[in-house]
């Protein structure tokens, strides 16, 4: 984590462009306010002084302050994340189970037809890049059926409460979470259907099957749990990727997530915000990786430890 | 002695003889290889069909201004025409002709792609070759910067550094190089890490040859055929990445490219469903070609994998 912000820190230094400039935009800045911003954010304090009071800063939970939005940059951050998680979350609940399903059917069916008709899908889908999937279901569902609206996540004025309120977000939500669940989903179907072919050629396999027991018997108890596990590594990352809001997805839909803000950071050259998502983004991944061990801990009684 | 039984013998010094011992999947070099690799790669369906629309798509690329029936940046009709006879695919919102301009698109993704697996693969081969035959220190270090590479999401590396630096042609490139290069470096470095055990390897030594001759002539061509695989991939990712970057209007402003075309549909979704769909399809007919060569490249260079899943599915 250090080295990650080391690296950030480093390369924040050799860009281009100009802070001040930036907050004021488009205009020449005046020597005395140029003077008074830079004394004020220690803009121009030696190299290793300001390295210093950036890890110091971090260890407070300071992520520095956005220039061009005029508040910390953690705020900006946390004020997103939900929306963030929560769009990530509905789109792997709806993803993760459809693409094992469909990873497992095309594996373990009789009919080669079947299979390649899955593999052929998932081949397809696997190419289809994730925002334009998502600017043609807003041209099918959203402008010609009307189904959905086409960007944000809640309406201006919203008179709605409970159940209602409840519904009317959910609407919101639907096209962004479904398309990345499809994304989610084909990534998944491709791994597990590796995964179950691989643990049908093992040994236990054919144990079972010499015991007598029934072919759904043995996928369920015995293929299922073992190819799941890569699934679980792969999710894991991917969750934590994630919460750098699939940046692609939330522009198309607009979704105020922290994709967007970094979207947003970038074209305003709020090179703070940018750290910040960074920095953020890398700390997520970490922590799912770690829960990822955890996890397998649980999964896979051959690496418990101890008793 | 047998030739074909290698190991370190004192009678092994000439050049000839040592390379006789090299393992049979070794990938040779000359011409003749390339046909023979190409042969066996049309033996496959999918490495046909791949290689197949590639050399379309390059071929698009490279005839563009015979094939486009427009010139791709000037105003040739009204603005947002649906497709018809004389606008196959319609016009954009400021009158260009979509046709032409996803024609002349494949020349941007296609450089992109190639050039950037290309330097990925350059970046990412000499660190894992370092790292895989020097051990120690060099291994430490370099491997653990990959390993800080590969904890931070693709995309977000790529736009961290557009964010930083700018983007132009060249920066694109080096910027999704930057993103994949841990790819190819841990593969290379995972083949090195095997291969340097090997008893081809071990007569090399004791031929006195030298250390770059046995790094570049007798390792880095057995390590070669799965990292072949992985810069199919790279590429495809690479076209990915420049697409989704054009479409955030990140990517280099004088460039005609699918993902630029899809950044400008955004807001026409309601009014023009053309300028969405051709662009994507392009996209995605062109990773579809990668992968397809990937799989079939795959299935010519790890044989054994393949045929054992085929034969477990069954």
């Amino acid at each position: 984590m250090i080295v990650v912000v080391l690296l950030v820190f480093g390369m924040l230094q050799l860009t281009p462009g100009d802070p001040v400039q930036a907050m004021v935009g488009q205009y020449p800045v005046p020597a005395e306010f140029r003077e008074a911003i830079e004394r004020h954010y220690h803009l121009n304090d030696p190299f290793l002084s300001r390295l210093w009071q950036y890890f110091a800063n971090l260890a407070h939970g300071d992520l520095g302050f956005s220039f061009q939005m005029q508040r910390p940059v953690l705020g900006l951050i946390l004020e997103r994340a939900p929306r963030t998680l929560m769009l990530a979350a509905s789109g792997f609940l709806l993803g993760i189970p459809i693409g094992m399903a469909v990873g497992v059917l095309s594996a373990t069916s009789q009919n080669p037809h079947l299979d390649r008709f899955w593999t052929t899908t998932t081949l397809v889908a696997y190419a289809i890049p994730g925002f334009w999937l998502g600017q043609l279901l807003v041209i099918l569902f959203a402008m010609q059926l009307g189904w959905f609206p086409t960007q944000g996540m809640a309406p201006l004025v919203s008179r709605a409460s409970g159940f209602g309120w409840f519904l009317e977000r959910a609407r919101y939500l639907a096209l962004p979470a479904i398309t990345y669940a499809i994304y989610e989903a084909t990534r998944v179907a491709r791994l597990m259907r590796a995964n179950v072919i691989e643990t049908l050629g093992q040994g236990y396999i054919v144990t079972a099957r010499a015991k007598g027991l029934s072919r759904p018997t043995i996928i369920r108890r015995h293929v299922l749990r073992n190819s799941s596990l890569p699934v679980v590594t792969i999710m894991g990352y991917a969750f934590g990727v994630a919460m750098g809001g699939a940046v692609l997805i939330e522009t198309v839909f607009s979704w105020p997530g922290v994709g967007l803000l970094l979207i947003e950071a970038i074209r305003a050259r709020d090179n703070q915000v940018v750290v910040g998502v960074v920095l953020f983004v890398s700390f997520a991944v970490i922590l799912m990786n770690l829960i990822v061990d955890l996890l397998y801990c649980a999964l896979d009684p051959r690496i418990r430890t101890g008793s | 002695m047998n030739q074909d039984i290698p190991g370190p013998s004192p009678t092994l010094t000439s050049r000839s003889e040592v390379a006789s011992a090299r393992p049979r999947e070794a990938l040779p070099t000359s011409a003749l290889a390339v046909s023979a690799l190409l042969s066996r790669l049309c033996r496959t369906h999918y490495g046909a069909a791949g290689l197949i629309i590639l050399a379309l798509l390059v071929l698009i690329g490279v005839t563009a201004p015979l094939l486009a029936p427009f010139d791709p940046t000037r105003q040739v009709g009204e603005s947002l025409m649906p497709p018809s006879w004389t606008h196959v695919m319609g016009t954009d919102n400021i009158g260009r002709d979509l046709f032409s301009l996803v024609l002349y698109g494949t020349r941007a993704s296609l450089a992109i792609g190639f050039c950037a697996a290309l330097a990925a693969l350059v970046i990412g081969g000499t660190i894992g070759t370092l790292a895989g035959y020097r051990r120690g220190l060099t291994e430490a270090v370099l491997m653990r910067l990959a390993e800080l590479f590969q904890t931070l999401p693709v995309i977000i590396v790529v736009l961290f550094a557009i964010a930083l630096f700018g983007s132009s042609f060249w920066l694109l490139i080096a910027a999704v190089a930057l993103a994949i290069w841990p790819l190819e470096a841990r593969l290379i470095y995972g083949q090195f890490i095997n291969l340097r055990e090997r008893e081809f390897v071990a007569a090399a030594i004791v031929a006195d040859l030298s250390t770059a001759h046995i790094v570049l002539r007798e390792i880095l061509p057995n390590a070669l055929p799965p990292v072949i695989v992985q810069v199919a991939l790279d590429a495809s990712l690479a076209i990915l990445i420049e697409s989704g970057l054009g479409f955030l209007g990140l990517s280099d402003a004088n460039m005609i490219s699918w993902g630029q075309l899809l950044f400008a549909a955004q807001d026409f979704l309601n009014a023009a469903w053309w300028m969405s769909v051709f662009p994507g399809l392009a996209i995605c007919i062109a990773i579809i070609g990668l992968n397809l060569l990937a799989d079939g490249l795959n299935e010519v260079v790890n044989p054994r994998a393949v045929r054992a899943a085929i034969g477990l599915a069954a």
